[in-house]
């Protein structure tokens, strides 16, 4: 199960969201703001696929690929 | 008098394929960026 990390910062914007990493002082711009609604259901308890439930299943598999590209960044553990 | 060439390109021209970004996720490095307003 993923979550956010617990050095990361989050702050929503109009065009999806910004996450800072204070550990790595990694910067990364989540372009969909239905990301950040995917990110944040990610508490730990709940699945991957069950916080993408309400993303069209067309557009799933970019999404996975964004929340891998997160855990791979540290911004998701 | 200037000659012409003409250059005869046998069938069509292919145009470079775009490359599109539809990640969604974009990482932004800020290191050395202390200082910058």
């Amino acid at each position: 199960m993923l979550a956010l990390h617990p050095q990361v910062s989050v702050r929503p914007e109009p065009f999806g969201a910004l996450l800072y990493h204070f550990g790595t002082r990694r910067l990364s711009f989540l372009k969909d703001r239905r990301l950040l609604d995917v990110v944040q259901r990610l508490d730990g308890s709940t699945s991957v696929e069950a916080a993408l439930a309400d993303v069209p299943e067309m557009e799933r598999a970019a999404f996975r690929s964004a929340l891998a590209t997160l855990e791979q960044t540290g911004m998701l553990t | 008098m200037s000659e012409v060439v003409e250059l005869v390109v046998d069938g069509p021209v292919e145009e470079p394929a775009l490359v599109e970004e539809d990640l969604l996720v974009e990482d932004v490095s800020i290191d050395g960026m202390c200082g910058v307003y």
